[in-house]
């Protein structure tokens, strides 16, 4: 039995995808999780999570964020004036980063 | 895990639903954050007509993505809040129906024209993200993970919001005074945003204690008052006399606290202001509109022939 391992580096901060492991039991999986992927990178928590339990969705069944022009959606189309605060500005950075690394442009 | 040593801890991000947390922390997070959610929701339906009444394409397609966005913003809170296991997301929406669970004093007022729109998607949006942006520390985990994607989608709300207010107080004479009118109407409601002084808030101790509110009210306020004030003024609006604004020698703002409608305020706190039950009754009645979609969601094996579906509005 396959388990996808989620590693968690700090408290607080996102459990994201690190690899699989082959176990026959949850108890195992953990085990195997935590010395194959927690042992020489940093580590706060580590989830296993059975691989026929996830789902996926890939870019072949479905057009992520759609195929048509959605600039009215972001912070960058709107012009304003004077100094922005400062968790907009964060905002419209976050979105303009997304925005390039989307690519569909 | 005590109270002690929840406090001791209490640190941006900490607690996570891994850890085993007392019952005052769990109902103290699950009480800000339903309420957070709940306002996502009914400042989705507040906005919700000016997707007909928008004045141009631009403006529709961008009214229409902000709706859907706060509707998205209830459920990931509703998520969040649900983890604490106190309250299922079934009974959050049930209380919300049925005129018990409680949201932002500025959704309970009825918005009917569009020179209020920046009201809401300038100035409350603008106030929400102050504080969102501090809640992104907050202690419970899921919370601070909500807030992530809440603020990247939240800068788009705000520069549009103020995009519309820039068009109309470029416009007509006439735009500008119907627009200067509106702002004198929300200003009030708006600086109320932040709740009562930090002397008569009475959930803001504890809740700063364990970590779950990162910043008083009256500092909120004030980097908002800071922020919005110079903004406004900008646009050409006048800031109104009441309730009086004192700017102090340090910088920070100091509102007269009399000239604001408290009365107003804790009655819409307890969702007994009319036009706010209103609110309530209009979500409910929009909800019970589509309860076709959501039974044919529910019950795959049945065909949904036999009525013709309705809209929501």
């Amino acid at each position: 039995m396959i388990w996808e391992v989620f590693r968690q580096e700090k408290t607080g901060q996102y459990h994201t995808h690190c690899g699989n492991v082959h176990a026959p039991d949850r108890e195992m999986a953990k085990q195997f999780a935590a010395i194959q992927h927690g042992r020489r990178k940093p580590t706060n928590s580590l989830w296993v999570v059975p691989r026929d339990e996830v789902g996926e969705i890939d870019a072949e069944d479905v057009a992520f964020g759609g195929t048509t022009d959605k600039a009215y959606r972001w912070a960058t189309t709107y012009k304003t004036t004077g100094e922005d605060a400062r968790e907009v500005v964060e905002s419209e950075d976050e979105q303009a980063t997304a925005e390039r690394q989307r690519g569909d442009d | 895990m005590d109270l002690d040593t929840v406090k001791d801890r209490a640190g941006p991000r900490e607690f996570s639903p891994a850890d085993d947390l007392p019952e005052e922390y769990r109902k103290a997070a699950t009480r800000m954050i339903e309420f957070h959610a709940n306002s996502e929701i009914m400042g989705a339906y507040l906005e919700r007509p000016f997707i007909r009444q928008a004045p141009s394409i631009d403006r529709k397609l961008a009214c229409s993505a902000k709706v859907q966005d706060e509707i998205g913003h209830g459920q990931l809170l509703y998520r969040a809040a649900e983890s604490l296991g106190v309250k299922t997301r079934e009974e959050m929406l049930d209380d919300l129906a049925n005129g018990d669970g409680k949201f932002l004093n500025c959704f309970h007022y009825e918005m009917t024209d569009w020179v209020e729109t920046p009201m809401i998607a300038f100035f409350v949006d603008g106030a929400a993200m102050r504080r969102q942006a501090t809640l992104r520390r907050t202690s419970w985990e899921p919370y601070a993970h909500a807030m992530d994607k809440v603020c990247f989608e939240e800068g788009f709300h705000v520069k549009h919001g103020e995009d519309i207010l820039r068009e109309l107080m470029s416009g007509s004479k006439k735009e500008q005074e119907l627009t200067q009118a509106a702002f004198e109407e929300w200003w009030p409601r708006i600086i109320q945003f932040f709740g009562p002084t930090d002397d008569k808030s009475t959930h803001h101790d504890f809740a700063a204690s364990v970590g779950l509110k990162q910043q008083s009210n009256d500092q909120l306020r004030n980097a908002f008052l800071d922020q919005y004030i110079p903004k406004a003024r900008s646009y050409g609006l006048e800031i109104p006399d009441e309730p009086r604004i004192r700017e102090l020698d340090d910088g920070t703002y100091e509102v007269e606290e009399g000239d604001l409608d408290w009365d107003e305020f804790f009655t819409i706190a307890k969702n007994d202001y009319e036009p706010g039950v209103g609110q309530i009754n209009g979500r409910k009645a929009a909800q019970e509109a589509v309860q076709w979609v959501r039974d044919t969601i529910e019950s795959d094996a049945t065909a949904a022939g036999g009525h013709a579906p309705q809209a929501a509005d």
